[in-house]
């Protein structure tokens, strides 16, 4: 069929051709990352560059990567910690310590060859070592150079440790999360890690088309809680206009109504129905025309008593009702509703696979994996291609390949100790237990 | 500024001082933009997902026109209790930043002609309609790629634009709160199921206070948007985007997906502990909550010798008895025992001074819970300018949060204006663009398609 004749999600569907993805073209393909980064930020944002096609090289302290530790109940699986391979895919591992002189020297090979260096050490760790900016871009005036970290290279608060928790608690965002009777609560994930991450990407590929246009490196400085402060919509403006505080409502919407999570009879329902015909869809469907009558007004609907009188209602109505009839009760009458997805509903879905936004591949060293895909789907999709790596398990691919070393000379390196390999005695550094020694590795 | 302001508590100053001097906020307007020259136009409807993509892409340079309805976008009314200022709400006034508003009505035939002549000069589209919706008036991807082959055309919504559930379920609009429902973090936020001082009717799914289904969407379609662009300069080739926004919440749920697929374990609501990594916590205190931690076992010693509690490091030694389920409560009641005696900024105080001591054992990180109100009035916010205040023509006196982006060396992110009413661009733009106006544009007026 010609594709104008097709239907639409189908015309679509042909066109994002998921089922093919390395048919596609990697769209940041021939971007080389530098990776100086551990835990979840830094890396999170390495690697939604890197499922677009970016090759990045990480290098490892010789304690390892803290997620190479940090897993849920402590639990790990072929010696692979779930914490680790969550926001490591497609890279390259070496173990190398900047703080070492020669390695140091090693590394601005590195940056000669590469576009892009990102660090979330202690702000002023790269300039106590040297490879700092000023002078990376001496080395390579093209080079994109990201820093971040809780608080910003300067400023009073420049220096601070900052965890995921410290962004969701010092910004507001942990006060606002929560019941309106209860105590604040943090998020089920650690949510400024990834969402800092995501900004750190964007700030890069803006450096990169930028650069594009003009071939002008910079640097460019994140800060992890003014991420959590920008993302808290119209909390700022609110305090501003009305001197007080925004305070906690739980799964009500303030600012939408209604919009909210109601209990049924097997499960959570989240409904919401702003736009004056969707409100009328949903007072038809809970055959209540008397609410829309009264409430069709989106702002009338907002004023504190009008809203808690409405969502008291919908609640009554839900109640008796099953998680499956709403949500077809929100298609037909064009209001939206949906159960609350749990990883099982992601992991069997088939949407999601048939979409490429979850994918199973075959890890030589591991087997067969399932990850998430980051978003968006586009026509240059993002893929996996492997997980997370042994520490220093690409040191002898990336020597020879990118910088031109004999294997003699990358085994001398590692007898000075300037690059090392997993220790045998911390399991979580290792290849799985029945390794034969070739598996996964690309050269030798 | 006074050098003190700009080191803070640095480890290496001349590094924050040449930080500041790089990127030093006072000289943003006079840079360059990183994205000057992009002509966007943002279609969302009734959306922040939309809002805050362009927002982003305007913050970087790029020219965006938000078009709006007759009787402009709804998500002007997504505000608080209601509260508006002449025609829009808080929420809308912080995302129309940079932005030229106009309107445009897609339902007439006049106003479609006007959008495929503007598409025609474009380089990026943001829609945030139901699929198919767009297409049926003919001016979906497949018609305006023909007019422009170098199109980007992002459309973001709850199901996406193709899947079994985009067919099921595409007469749904999207919200956030659904978006948050469909993204997996929500079943793992909330009161800790397994804490047996936790009332039953609190035991349920939690979604993030704030709008982070959109707003996370938001950063996912600009993220999109923007490799769109770059692989456009090597390839002149334009495309689709398709932004889930669940799918912008899952894609960053931690190990869940992976860890169900190792073990075929789920995990389950923790409240504000943490089975991967604890302590690291809230606890209560003088003035409120501060965050406490001390996971590894090195940093736990840290936080067991700044309490004095050897005891508490000899009852639970190892990671894994921190991580269970049962000892987690006992752990989080033995630390509230210290940190109730003193006030966020004193905890602060005591950690950061034995983080400076040549013995220590390990690392201790706190932090205050700040009510937003305190936020504003945390002294390092207003040096770096995270908040701004804009004395607007039409709105009056604002405060909206600024870029994040502003400290790139050589094309610093900005905020230029907060917003514009309902059409106040439409002479400058449709003049700008196509040549309209006068009498053309009267009768366009006339006609609804403004």
């Amino acid at each position: 069929m010609e594709m104008d004749e097709l239907q639409y999600t189908e015309f679509i569907k042909k066109l994002m051709n998921p089922e093919n993805l390395f048919d596609e073209p990697e769209p940041l393909k021939g971007v080389r990352i530098l990776d100086v980064t551990s835990v979840v930020l830094a890396p999170s944002a390495i690697d939604y560059l890197g499922e677009f096609g970016a090759e990045i090289i990480k290098f490892e302290p010789r304690r390892g990567d803290q997620m190479r530790y940090v897993t849920p109940y402590a639990y790990f699986w072929k010696n692979l910690s779930p914490g680790l391979q969550e926001q490591h895919h497609n890279r390259y591992w070496v173990g190398m310590h900047l703080g070492h002189p020669k390695a140091k020297e090693l590394f601005y090979k590195f940056v000669k060859k590469s576009d892009v260096v990102v660090d979330n050490l202690t702000p002023g760790r790269m300039a106590e070592w040297g490879v700092s900016y000023d002078k990376l871009r001496e080395i390579n005036p093209r080079i994109i150079q990201l820093h971040v970290s809780g608080f910003g290279s300067w400023g009073p608060y420049t220096g601070r440790t900052s965890y995921d928790a410290i962004a969701q608690s010092e910004s507001g965002f942990a006060y606002i999360t929560g019941f309106e009777d209860r105590g604040p609560l943090k998020s089920g994930v650690w949510i400024a890690d990834w969402t800092t991450g995501l900004m750190c990407a964007i700030a890069i590929l803006a450096a990169l088309n930028y650069r594009e246009r003009t071939g002008e490196g910079q640097f460019i400085d994140i800060s992890q809680v003014e991420t959590m402060i920008r993302v808290l919509d119209w909390t700022w403006l609110y305090i501003f206009k009305t001197g007080k505080n925004r305070e906690r409502a739980g799964n009500r919407d303030l600012a939408i109504c209604p919009s909210d999570l109601f209990e049924c009879l097997d499960g959570w329902i989240a409904i919401a129905a702003f736009k004056e015909e969707e409100f009328y869809g949903l007072c038809k469907a809970m055959d209540r025309m008397d609410l829309y009558e009264k409430f069709a007004d989106p702002l009338e609907r907002l004023k504190d008593e009008n809203a808690r009188y409405i969502l008291n209602e919908i609640a009554k109505w839900a109640k008796n009702m099953h998680v499956g009839k709403i949500e077809e009760l929100g298609n037909k009458y064009g209001f939206a509703a949906s159960r609350v997805l749990e990883v099982d509903d992601i992991y069997y879905s088939k949407h999601f696979r048939e979409r490429g936004a979850i994918q199973e591949y075959y890890d030589p060293l591991y087997g067969y994996l399932v990850d998430p895909v980051y978003p968006p789907r586009m026509e240059t999709p993002s893929r996996i291609k492997w997980g997370a790596r042994p520490l220093g398990f690409d040191n002898e691919y990336v020597f020879t390949k990118i910088l031109g070393l004999s294997l003699d000379e990358v085994k001398e390196l590692e007898e000075e100790g300037v690059i090392y390999k997993w220790n045998p005695e911390v399991p979580s550094q290792c290849p799985p237990p029945d390794w034969d020694g070739k598996r996964g590795l690309k050269f030798p | 500024m006074d050098d003190e302001k700009i080191v803070g508590m640095a480890i290496n100053k001349d590094y924050a001082k040449f930080v500041y001097k790089i990127t030093n906020p006072e000289d943003a307007p006079s840079k360059p933009e990183a994205l000057e020259g992009t002509l966007v136009l943002d279609l969302s409807y009734g959306n922040y997902a939309g809002l805050f993509a362009s927002s982003i892409l305007a913050e970087l340079g790029a020219e965006v026109i938000k078009i709006e309805p007759p009787e402009g976008d709804i998500a002007r009314k997504m505000t608080p209790y209601g509260i508006m200022i002449n025609d829009a709400g808080l929420a809308y006034l912080t995302e129309g930043r940079n932005k030229f508003h106009i309107t445009l009505n897609i339902e007439t035939e006049e106003g479609r002609e006007l959008l495929r002549k503007l598409v025609k000069k474009a380089d990026v589209l943001i829609e945030t309609f139901k699929p198919g919706y767009m297409d049926s008036l003919g001016v979906g991807y497949r018609q305006l790629k023909e007019i422009n082959p170098r199109l980007i055309y992002c459309a973001i919504y709850t199901y996406g634009h193709f899947g079994e559930d985009a067919e099921k379920y595409g007469n749904q609009p999207d919200y956030d709160v659904v978006d948050q429902a469909r993204g997996l973090i929500m079943s793992v936020t909330g009161e800790p199921e397994l804490d047996p001082d936790i009332p039953k009717e609190y035991k349920r799914p939690m979604k993030h206070g704030n709008w982070h289904g959109w707003y996370m969407a938001g950063g996912w379609a600009a993220f999109g948007v923007l490799i769109a662009l770059f692989y456009r300069t090597k390839t002149g080739r334009g495309q689709f985007i398709d932004c889930s926004p669940p799918e912008g919440l899952f894609a960053v749920s931690n190990y869940l997906i992976q860890y169900y697929h190792m073990s075929g374990n789920k995990m389950v609501r923790a409240g504000n502990f943490d089975y991967a990594v604890f302590p690291y916590t809230y606890c209560k205190c003088k003035d409120g909550y501060a965050f406490m931690s001390g996971f590894t076992d090195w940093n736990w010693a840290a936080l067991c010798e700044i309490m004095n509690r050897p005891d508490l490091q000899e009852q639970f030694p190892t990671t894994k008895d921190r991580l269970t389920p049962e000892n987690q409560p006992i752990i989080q009641k033995e630390i509230e025992k210290f940190t109730t005696k003193y006030t966020a900024a004193e905890l602060l105080k005591i950690i950061t001074e034995y983080s400076k001591r040549p013995d220590k054992k390990g690392t201790v990180v706190t932090g205050r819970l700040n009510p937003p109100k305190d936020t504003l009035e945390v002294e390092h916010f207003k040096v770096k300018k995270m908040f701004i205040k804009v004395n607007d023509p039409y709105y009056g006196e604002l405060l909206i949060p600024n870029s994040l982006f502003r400290f790139m060396s050589a094309t610093p992110g900005r905020v230029k204006w907060a917003c514009r009413p309902i059409g106040a661009d439409n002479e400058y733009i449709y003049g700008k663009y196509l040549g309209i106006g006068g009498k053309e544009l009267e009768e366009l007026k006339e006609k609804n398609a403004i």
